[in-house]
């Protein structure tokens, strides 16, 4: 794991170096909300990007985002790729899920805030309209101690659990914690305010007070994959 | 920020669903309690809801049953009836959904378990993580 964040880090320090080099530089506050089946969230992101290429239509950048979600009834599945998977690494994306050893936890009211730094990528078609793509990569989540229900068949158990503490961005199942990220389209209004929309596409992850599930070995987190609309507007602030 | 915060409240609100409930025609189970043996019994109360009734779990040669009659609870949706082996469901069995709002209804135990250990029986809203109502089960 610690081979797969050093190799993410160095290709972004390469990117960001690179791109420095005769970029123009923009800078964007980001406010956005997301509605779904039942949830949604509120975000606001820090971004710097780099515009790069011959007509400097390319964005490569970081920043920082803090994600709020709220749920009614949200179910989660079992979490680590060890288990839905069989196995960890980046195989893990060309395989089936092991349909067997997926629990569900369910919870009332689920309720995660998330910052993390990201990595945004873009490409601006025209003047006015900007696409694109970002991640979060790294942060940490909190939020209220909830209690939901561990559903395993005819079995099950109600016990507390808590967002899981530490956001990470490996690949697939492989990823810990609650990471945000979006497709948008970006439309400038103004030289200083655009308007934005897009898909997002969510996990959020709640680690139980203790191993509810215990087949095919014990298990204590449990993640939750939203895929919501997203609205918003973008600040440029330099 | 008001106005965002107010389009975020309309938006998760308007997303909800309106969910299955509980079939409400009385229904009368054709199980026959006078040829098996009690083993447990008590008197469902309803926690915040309307649930009346006696459960009671009966042995019968190769099986379990838990046996709701009379019986009566008010309608939600996802309803289940849980055998509990603590007052907070914190470790349970799912006897499966409640078959009916009103009526005698037989919900067989799953892997015949030995029932000494479990002290309550639920009707729970698993959905939305409400318990409706309640027995203290006793021999």
């Amino acid at each position: 794991m610690r081979s797969l964040v050093l190799l993410i880090f160095s290709i972004l320090s390469v990117t960001v170096a690179s791109a420095q080099q005769n970029a123009s530089k923009s800078t964007s506050i980001d406010i956005g909300i997301g509605f779904g089946s039942s949830q949604g969230t509120l975000s606001g992101a820090y971004i710097h990007n780099w515009n790069i290429g011959k007509q400097q239509k390319i964005q490569i950048g970081v920043g920082g985002r803090i994600t709020g979600y709220l749920g009614a009834n949200q179910y989660y599945s079992t979490a680590p790729a060890k288990l839905t998977y069989g196995k960890t690494g980046p195989s893990v994306f060309f395989s089936e899920n092991i349909e067997a050893n997926i629990d569900t936890f369910l919870i009332a009211k689920p309720q995660v805030f998330a910052i993390n730094a990201l990595i945004n990528l873009g490409y601006k078609v025209t003047q006015k309209i900007t696409v694109g793509f970002n991640i979060d990569a790294i942060g940490f989540s909190f939020g209220d101690e909830k209690r939901g229900n561990y559903i395993n068949g005819s079995q099950g158990q109600n016990a507390t659990s808590k967002p899981t503490g530490f956001n990470l961005l490996l690949i697939s199942d492989n990823d810990l914690g609650s990471l945000n990220s979006e497709f948008y389209g970006k439309y400038q209004l103004t030289e200083k305010l655009a308007l934005k929309a897009g898909l997002q596409f969510l996990f959020t992850e709640y680690t139980t007070d203790i191993e509810v599930q215990q087949f095919p070995e014990p298990n204590d987190r449990f993640r939750n994959k939203s895929s919501m609309f997203t609205a918003g507007v973008s600040f440029n602030v330099k | 920020m008001k106005k965002i915060l107010i389009i975020f409240i309309i938006a998760l609100l308007s997303s909800c669903k309106e969910e299955d409930a509980t079939p409400t025609a009385p229904i009368n189970d054709d199980f026959d309690t006078t040829t098996a043996t009690v083993l447990k019994s008590g008197t469902l109360a309803g926690i915040g809801h309307t649930v009346s009734g006696t459960v009671t779990i009966y042995k019968s040669a190769s099986s379990k049953t838990v046996v709701l009659d009379p019986f009566s609870s008010q309608n939600g949706p996802d309803l289940k009836v849980y055998l509990s082996k603590d007052i907070n469901a914190s470790s349970y069995l799912s006897l499966g959904a409640l078959k009916s709002t009103s009526g005698k209804q037989s919900y067989e135990i799953p892997g015949n378990p030995d029932v000494t250990d479990y002290n309550y029986v639920m009707v729970w809203c698993e959905q939305f993580t409400v318990v409706f109502g309640r027995a203290e089960i006793k021999p």
